[in-house]
Parts: C-alpha cells; structure tokens; sequence
C-alpha cells in the first residue's frame, strides 16, 4: 500500500514538475522532487518498504526521462540505501535537519548521475558541463524539501490514523 | 535452504532492486529500451495530466494576458496588415523562384523528395532530469509519430523523436548531449555536426579546417542523417576555433529556436522511413 501511495505521489510531483519547467523554461536546472521523496522513505520507512517505494520512484523518473535505461532507478535505490545507512549514524530530526539531508542526498544523486552519463556518452567535458548547474539543483530541491516536508508528514500521520502499521512508516 | 532464503529475504529483494536496474542500465547504456505494457499504460496516465495542467496554466494566462493584449490589438492589426502585404508579396516571388527551381531541377534529373507529413504537436511537459534534454508532446503513434522523426518550428530544428506511444511522443532536443545533426553552411555550403552540448550553444564539429565559414554564418541541416530535411534552419555560427594543427575546425553554433521556451512545434519526415531507422539515441554525423 505505501508503495502505490508513494508511486502516485511521485507521478504526481514529476508531472507537476515537468510542466512548471517547460512554463518557467528552465534551460538545465531541474528541482528533484523524487530525491525529496526518497529522502523521506530513508527518513521514515523501514528497509523493504522503502527500497521497493525507491524503486518505483526510480522507475518513474527513468520513465518520464524519455529514455529509461533503468539509471535513475539503481540512483533511487542507492541513495535511499545510503540515506538509512546516514539516518543510522546522524538523527535527521525536524523540518531543517531534513532540509539539510535531502539536500545532501540530491548532492549525490546530482554527482552520480552525471558521473554515470559521463561514463555512457564518452564525452569529455561533459561533467564540466554538468555541475556547474548542480548547485542550482540541490537549492531548488531544498526548497521542494522545505515545502514538502510538512505534507508528507501530515500525509503520514494521516495514514498511521487510518492504519495501525501507518503508511510512510 | 528455506529458512535460509527466509532468513535473508530483505537482503536479497533489496539487492535484486538495486542491482537489476544497474544491470540493465550497463546492458543498454544511453539508447533506452522501448516502451512495454507498464511504461505505456504509466504514460498513459501521466501524459492527460500533464495536457490537463498544461490547459488550466493556458486558460488563467488568457484570462490575465487577455485585457492587456485587447488594448494594443488595433495596433498590432495595422502592423499585421501592412506585414501580410508584405509577405503575400515575397511569397508570390517565391512561388516563381521555386516554379523555376523545379524546372531547373528537373532538368538536371534531380528527384524530388517526398517530404514526408508534417504533423502539428504541442509540447506539454519537460522531462525532469537535467541530465536528458527531452520534451513530451501530445501527438503519438495514433497520430503517424514514430521513433526518428524530425521535430521543427519555423524558426528551426528542434529535435528528433525518441519514443512514441499511443497518444505522446518523447523529443530528444538538439541540444541534449547525444544529439547530432548533419549540417551545413548556408552561404559556402561546407559541411559538418552540430553536437549538442547539454545547454548553451551547439558545437561545431568534423568540419575541415580548409571550410569557408566565418562568424554569423547561417548553419542549416545537410539532409544526410537521414533524421532532418535539408534546408531547415539550426542557427549561427557564433564563436571559430581555428587552429593551425589538426584536420578539423570547431565552434559553437547558437541555436535558432529557444528550446527552453518551446509551445507548438511540427513533427516532420516520412514515418515509414522513422520506423525502420531502428534506434535513434542521436543522428549520425557528417563526414
């Protein structure tokens, strides 16, 4: 059940973010609202759940890229493996402290994916070309955080009234 | 063995999710797979979503831009009168260009391709990761849009189709990384690439350094990918890198159309001919 709830969340925050873009024209930067939402399962959601909820988002994000190689899904997944394994070793308490971690999450998704494309096109130069726009990224993706953070857990706290396990726990 | 696969379930589901995605991604690289059953019935659903966000964000911009465009219309009208004149003029001269155009042609024997249909789209979202430069348009298969086509304004080229299902397509545009169109100087008729480059200008390339191309020259598609018509607008030579060594020049080329900006676009070329081009992950090159 929480999977399908997190699918449809992401579909929902994807397309919503594909159409914002395309009407703000942002040239290369875009805000990565699943890295927000993988951040809260590795916050909130037990190993299982989350890496199979990840995996959704993954695939969805892959999907909606126009050419799914299965890239963004391993990212997905990866990074909500390291944020549990970050989460084990620091608290990530409060809407700030998420903020911080969701950013530093989207600082690696951010960096492993242009490595991994640099790696597939064999351009040189392509990281270059890459990074400049990351920190543009990972701000916009704060601030997606900073938005969503209360939502999802109301949301949350929604579901955990409605069912004794709760649903993004 | 039982209690075993019990024992460390999590452990493997969780492996299995990670590592079949890098699998495949390492299998398939940068070309993508084609649409299955799921990805189709996904897009299916996110697709009318993003058409239906896409009309109520159209509908609040006509209501608000609507009284302020009132009050300059009888201006703007003069000037579109004066300006249709104009261009019923040129488009007469034209006609008589090309009637002699194809008299010329014919003959030299030459045959004239057939351009294919030109199918009218509008671009109703933009794919999230920054990493792909693409678009999605709201005219699929159903529509005689297939993987390959050309994707143009009247300014100039866009891109190329990468995936087309039912009612949508994906549009690689020209300026993703992998993209690469067959090109030429209008004015020399020198050939080369233009390479996208992620964002800003496209790079010139596998153009000899010996070519007649100076800054501000017009580079319009060469035809030979098999994926543009020739003769369609890319942009202008904005910046030369001549150096005395090496076979080939470089530069950068500043694309004709904002693709940043993108709202009604046309899907040009023969579909037939889209179709059995086989994976298009990006034209090929000149030279």
């Amino acid at each position: 059940m929480k999977f399908l709830v997190t699918f449809a969340l992401a579909l929902l925050l994807l397309t919503l973010e594909s159409v914002v873009v395309q009407q703000l024209g942002l040239a290369i930067s875009r805000i990565d609202v699943t890295v927000v939402l993988v951040a809260f399962l590795a916050v909130r959601a037990n190993t299982l759940e989350g890496a199979i909820s990840s995996f959704s988002v993954g695939y969805l994000l892959d999907l909606m890229s126009g050419q799914p190689t299965g890239l963004f899904t391993f990212l997905a997944v990866l990074t909500f493996l390291v944020g549990k394994l970050v989460v084990s070793l620091v608290e990530v308490r409060g809407r700030a402290a998420f903020v911080l971690f969701a950013m530093g999450a989207d600082v690696g998704h951010g960096l492993l994916a242009s490595f991994f494309t640099w790696l597939t096109t064999k351009e040189g130069g392509v990281a270059s070309s890459l990074l400049p726009g990351l920190p543009l990224q990972v701000t916009l993706t704060g601030v997606a955080a900073l938005f969503l953070y209360p939502l999802l857990r109301r949301f949350e706290a929604s579901q955990d009234r409605s069912s004794s396990t709760g649903l993004l726990r | 063995m039982l209690s075993l696969l019990k024992r460390y379930r999590t452990l493997l589901i969780v492996g299995v999710l990670l590592l079949y995605p890098f699998g495949a991604f390492l299998t398939t690289g940068r070309r993508g797979r084609d649409p299955n059953f799921v990805d189709r019935a996904v897009i299916g659903v996110s697709a009318p979503l993003q058409r239906g966000l896409i009309g109520l964000i159209d509908g609040v911009k006509a209501v608000v831009y609507g009284y302020i465009d009132l009050r300059e219309v009888r201006q703007a009208n003069e000037e579109l009168r004066a300006e249709n004149l104009q261009l019923r003029a040129t488009v007469q001269a034209l006609g008589e260009t090309r009637a002699e155009n194809e008299r010329l042609r014919g003959l030299l024997g030459y045959a004239e391709a057939a351009p294919g249909p030109e199918i009218p789209a509008r671009v109703i979202g933009v794919n999230p990761v920054a990493k792909l430069l693409s678009v999605r348009i709201n005219r699929g298969e159903k529509d005689g849009v297939f993987r390959g086509m050309s994707v143009v304004t009247p300014d100039g080229i866009i891109g190329q189709v990468v995936r087309a299902t039912g009612g949508w397509a994906d549009v690689a545009l020209v300026t993703d990384l992998q993209s690469r169109v067959g090109v030429r100087v209008q004015r020399s008729r020198a050939r080369g690439t233009a390479a996208g480059a992620g964002k800003g200008p496209l790079r010139l390339e596998n153009m000899l350094r010996t070519e007649d191309v100076q800054e501000g020259d017009q580079i319009i598609t060469s035809g030979t990918d098999g994926v543009y018509p020739p003769g369609l607008v890319v942009g202008k030579v904005t910046r030369l890198e001549k150096t005395e060594h090496g076979m080939f020049l470089g530069g950068d080329v500043e694309p004709a159309v904002d693709t940043t900006r993108l709202e009604e676009v046309l899907v040009m070329g023969n579909p037939f001919g889209a179709m059995v081009q086989g994976p298009a992950g990006g034209s090929g090159g000149e030279r």
